[in-house]
């Protein structure tokens, strides 16, 4: 059910992102949607969803888009990678670590997706796509991301301490009878 | 481990899928989602219009107000020219008349189509619309705006949907010609299209000023786009006399666009003695990123299209 639901939310973004969201231009680019659900939803949830839900995320912005269909699935892949230090739990909120595996992923699935159309036979300027492609789209997503994060996290149950006996720390010194 | 295997799962088959891509093996599955997702990328398109204006109002209002003034200029200077235009297009009709001449082609076919989507990517400029192959679409037939000025071609026709690139894009090249000597265009026809299904009609389509008007000359280019709004103009003669606002239309050179479709008018020319070509940045006339909708010339096959 969890998946299905996933899969909905990613198509009515993916195509939301290309329709109705395409005029959104911030220093020239505008934010993938899909991607940061994906890094959401990768980071909030657990690793066995993402290894779902990251690929069905690609899927739909491939179908979206007039990139050749699998530049995207592959493009996330490293969503789930990047999403697995945040499971590591080094700090207690999920939102910092979903901010970077946004950063991160745009960087990799940009760079992928300019590999991708260079070997279809599209022109790659490379300055020209880390000047005013690349590096605002970083900067671009991750602004954008709380807008994905909180209903992501929201809807998501909280996640349990990774450490056994994490709590102790913060419990109170008051004895159990 | 079980990471390790499914990266190369996901890898094994984005890849398959790419290759089955560029075969066009998957393009029922592009139907089957383009058939869904149309009538909801129209409805999203038609409801984020009003947000549209205002973002774009916020957005480019210092823009907008330097192209208020900029239009407001060109504007009184046009209507100086406009007494003496009306005489000169008297005398060119009955010189074409007299010579059986046709320097604008009444037999075009136009059919409009409504923009419902563009690729976010950064990395192209492509824009899709709700015209496919049942409509007679074919990938590399030529698309326009709503006013005739060159927009693009379709690189991609599906059954009812089609993507089209933009001459901003990089991998768009056009044959041009820069119309020096030339201070307006001609009046340009409001073309007849076809808005809902039925066969096409006759419609005249824009004719910029012609090669023989006195005074004018035709500078051969072949202009590329590189993402950014404005594009390039290159392989200019490096003594080329271009000016500013010179306009800019296709050449017909190649066979893939027809001659004389405007693209736009030189912004900036760049000549240095050390390079064996000059270029020019030419401001597109069609406001490519808020198309809504354009029209495709459906009877003009392109060269790469026709049977050898």
């Amino acid at each position: 059910m969890k998946y299905a639901a996933a899969a909905v939310i990613a198509w009515f973004v993916a195509v939301a992102n290309v329709s109705g969201l395409a005029y959104i231009s911030v220093l020239g680019v505008t934010p993938d949607f899909v991607l940061i659900f994906a890094c959401c939803w990768a980071v909030v949830r657990s690793e066995e969803e993402a290894l779902i839900v990251v690929p069905l995320c690609g899927l739909m912005r491939d179908l979206a888009g007039s990139d050749p269909t699998g530049t995207a699935i592959i493009g996330f892949a490293p969503i789930v990678l990047l999403a697995s230090f945040a499971h590591t739990r080094v700090i207690e909120s999920d939102f910092p670590p979903a901010i970077g595996a946004v950063a991160g992923g745009t960087l990799i699935f940009l760079v992928f997706q300019s590999l991708v159309l260079g070997a279809t036979g599209h022109d790659i300027a490379v300055w020209h796509l880390i000047r005013s492609v690349i590096v605002p789209s970083v900067i671009v997503n991750a602004l954008f991301t709380p807008i994905i994060y909180l209903p992501v996290r929201w809807f998501s149950p909280p996640r349990p301490l990774a450490m056994q006996g994490g709590r102790r720390l913060t419990a109170t010194l008051t004895s159990r009878s | 481990m079980r990471l390790i295997w499914w990266l190369a799962t996901v890898g094994a088959v984005g890849l398959i899928s790419i290759f089955l891509s560029e075969q066009g093996a998957l393009v029922p599955v592009r139907n089957v989602h383009l058939t869904i997702s149309s009538p909801v990328e129209g409805v999203l398109r038609d409801a984020a219009d009003p947000l549209e204006d205002i973002y774009t109002s916020i957005t480019d209002r210092g823009s907008l107000v330097r192209e208020n003034e900029e239009l407001r200029a060109q504007l009184e200077e046009l209507e100086a020219q406009l007494a003496e235009q009306q005489g000169n297009e008297q005398t060119i009709t009955e010189l074409e008349q007299a010579l059986g001449v046709r320097t604008r082609r009444p037999d075009d076919q136009l059919l409009a189509a409504r923009v419902v989507a563009q690729d976010v990517s950064g990395q192209k400029r492509m824009i899709a619309i709700d015209r496919g192959t049942d409509d007679g679409l074919d990938e590399g037939m030529v698309v326009m705006s709503g006013a005739g000025s060159l927009v693009g071609t379709v690189t991609a026709a599906y059954e009812g949907y089609s993507w089209v690139r933009l001459i901003t894009d990089p991998d768009s090249s056009v044959n041009a010609q820069v119309n020096t000597g030339v201070a307006q265009p001609r009046p340009v026809a409001t073309p007849e299209v076809i808005t809902g299904g039925g066969s096409p009609t006759p419609s005249p389509t824009p004719s910029p000023a012609p090669d023989g008007e006195p005074g004018a000359t035709a500078i051969r280019g072949v202009l590329k786009g590189d993402l950014r709004p404005v594009v390039l103009l290159d392989l200019l003669p490096p003594d080329a006399d271009i000016e500013s606002s010179d306009l800019v239309v296709t050449s017909g050179l190649g066979g893939n666009y027809p001659p004389g479709i405007l693209i736009g008018a030189v912004k900036s020319v760049q000549q240095r003695p050390e390079s064996a070509f000059a270029k020019a940045s030419v401001e597109p006339a069609a406001k490519l990123a808020s198309l809504d909708t354009v029209l495709v010339l459906i009877n003009f096959i392109p060269a790469r299209l026709e049977s050898p």
